[in-house]
């Protein structure tokens, strides 16, 4: 459905000038400073998959889904969703995705959501049935008719963040793009975002590719995890695979009866200690937790203990910072 | 034709909540239609014969100048928007909506343009002529060639301040240029002064740019001094240029979009 191919786009800056006249010499030099902000990127999405879109700031995010969207034009590169090439064929294409960009918002400021959308159905050509359908949909899963007849300036984060994705579905839009949809918001919010993206992901075979700087988002709802820093792509998989990939470590968290040294275990490292707690590090391919329960056991009596699985930040973080050393080479 | 309905609709109702503005402008407009009135008629009482027209054909040239502002004001329009939205990176939002990014500017312009003039010139006019000596239309025939000139002009205006958008894409910021920029068309549309009284080279330089299409070709079309031939003539020079600067403004456009950087996020 989503095919890009060797994805670039560079963006062209002026030199600036120092010294005296610096502005006028900014403006009338000709040198330019090229930055790529994508850089050959390659991928595949099918029909009904979530995938999670993710990398630090100015990774290049944002660049390529503003591509997919149509709105930039790639410096060189293919894409074709659906047939189609966003930049080229904008106004057709435009017609069959929505789009929510989570740092601002599509609605008019000034007038009461059911307005703008309103406009929305009008621009988007939708059908007196299908503007219904779809608004007593968001009435069910976003309680859209909470809050349709106040002004966007006065909806809180989370409101406004559901009235935006109810503007980018108003058309039945078969693909979905969302460019941080739960920055900012609480977690009580985050969640009701969650289950709609699933849901409609789910019931009307949406696809949906979503950024996001939330890991949780993308354990609650991702299968497929695309990782992009310094405008590549450097890990596009299953989210499983990441677990088993960076995921080897485990820490096995133990209460002694008492305090004690640290020290340390066969295959195992000692993190920390405070107050008689020990955190043990270890691969699980080079040893089991039972293993180590018993060394330990046998040495100091334990009075409780627990195995904590590594967080996918946590992955995310050392996948970050393995490409950030490779920059740094580079 | 729906859509630029709906975005008049909406026009309507964003700016109907800015109740106060709008009687600020009402004053304003009305101050400046003070004015003119005051500065011609006491010119008129020096030298009664030196301006072309009689006093109250000059009187309704004025006066219908500023009122006109409202829906001729070349220092607010797509530019603006565009500019504004490039700066906080909502041209996203318009860039993503299934429409031609031209014609989506030209809709968003007419909403708001039909509602300024509604509410703005057509009480203004009124005013005008309750109290300040407006005239009606030199004929009937003026008044509908009047209606096809203001249509003409509107657009002329509205392919300028477009491209002025187009150069916003560019630096990303257009302060400084606009307000040159809206100088020189209030000077050349003949907003202020009636271009028939420019001195020999800048009358002929006013003759031939675009802006007189704005001001000076419906007004003088309205009081009469432009008729028969020389307003048709001067209709098909507004029409050549509507097409010529909607033309560039295509073209500027699909070679701008390329170069299109969007700020945040």
């Amino acid at each position: 459905m989503i095919h890009v191919d060797n994805l670039v786009k560079e963006y062209k800056r002026p030199v600036r000038k120092e010294g005296l006249f610096s502005g006028i010499r900014t403006l009338l030099s000709r040198d330019f400073a090229v930055k790529r902000a994508v850089d050959g990127i390659s991928f595949h999405i099918e029909p009904g998959e979530l995938v999670g879109y993710i990398g630090p700031n100015g990774a290049g995010k944002s660049t390529s889904i503003k591509m997919l969207t149509g709105i930039l034009v790639p410096t060189s590169g293919r894409i074709e969703v659906n047939g189609l090439a966003p930049h080229k064929q904008r106004k057709e294409y435009t017609r069959q995705i929505g789009v929510v960009f989570g740092q601002k918002t599509q609605l008019w400021w000034d007038v009461p959501v059911i307005d703008s959308l309103r406009l929305l159905k009008d621009i988007y050509k939708v059908s007196d049935a299908e503007f219904k359908r779809n608004m007593e949909l968001f009435s069910d899963l976003l309680d859209l008719h909470e809050f349709q007849h106040t002004p966007v300036r006065q909806l809180s984060l989370g409101q406004r963040m559901r009235a935006d994705l109810a503007g980018a579905l108003i058309h039945t839009p078969r693909i979905l793009f969302l460019d941080e949809p739960t920055i900012g918001v609480d977690v009580v919010a985050k969640e009701r975002l969650r289950n709609f993206i699933k849901e409609i992901n789910r019931e009307r075979k949406v696809t949906v590719l979503l950024t996001t700087h939330d890991m949780r988002d993308i354990e609650k709802l991702c299968t497929r995890m695309m990782i992009i820093d310094h405008g590549q792509m450097i890990y596009d998989g299953s989210v499983e695979q990441i677990r088993e990939k960076y995921g080897r470590h485990r820490t096995l968290v133990v209460q002694f009866e008492r305090e004690i040294p640290e020290f340390s275990a066969p295959n195992a490292e000692c993190l920390k200690s405070v107050g008689g707690k020990l955190w043990f590090r270890f691969d699980r391919l080079a040893t089991t937790p039972s293993e180590l329960i018993a060394y330990i056991s046998a040495r100091y009596p334990i009075v409780d203990l627990a195995v904590e699985e590594p967080e996918i930040e946590d992955m995310v973080r050392t996948i970050y910072g393995g490409s950030e050393a490779r920059g740094k080479e580079a | 034709m729906r859509i630029f309905w709906s975005f008049a609709r909406q026009a309507f109702q964003n700016t109907a909540i800015y109740r106060f503005d709008y009687w600020l402008q009402l004053v304003s407009v009305f101050l400046m239609m003070y004015s003119v009135h005051w500065i011609w008629t006491s010119l008129y009482s020096q030298h009664p014969a030196a301006f072309g027209v009689n006093v109250a054909q000059m009187v309704t040239y004025g006066i219908l100048g500023m009122a006109l502002e409202a829906i001729f004001n070349p220092g607010q329009g797509p530019q603006t928007y565009i500019a504004t939205q490039l700066k906080s990176g909502g041209i996203d939002t318009d860039l993503a909506k299934p429409l031609d990014f031209h014609l989506h500017m030209l809709a968003r312009n007419v909403g708001e343009i039909l509602f300024r003039f509604g509410t703005l010139v057509l009480p203004s006019a009124l005013i005008g002529g309750a109290f300040l000596g407006l005239q009606l239309p030199a004929s009937p025939v003026a008044a509908g060639l009047f209606a096809v000139s203001l249509l003409l002009g509107y657009l002329a205006l509205f392919a300028l301040n477009f491209l002025l958008g187009m150069v916003a894409v560019i630096t990303l910021d257009i302060r400084s240029i606009s307000w040159a920029y809206s100088s020189l068309v209030r000077f050349f549309s003949g907003q202020m002064v009636p271009l028939w009284l420019f001195p020999g080279f800048l009358g002929a330089l006013a003759n031939v740019l675009p802006f007189r299409s704005i001001y000076a070709i419906p007004i003088s079309i309205y009081i009469g001094k432009l008729n028969g031939s020389a307003a048709l003539e001067a209709l098909i020079f507004q029409s050549v240029w509507v097409v010529a600067l909607f033309i560039v403004g295509r073209l500027a456009w699909s070679g701008v979009h390329t170069r299109l950087v969007v700020q945040g996020g």
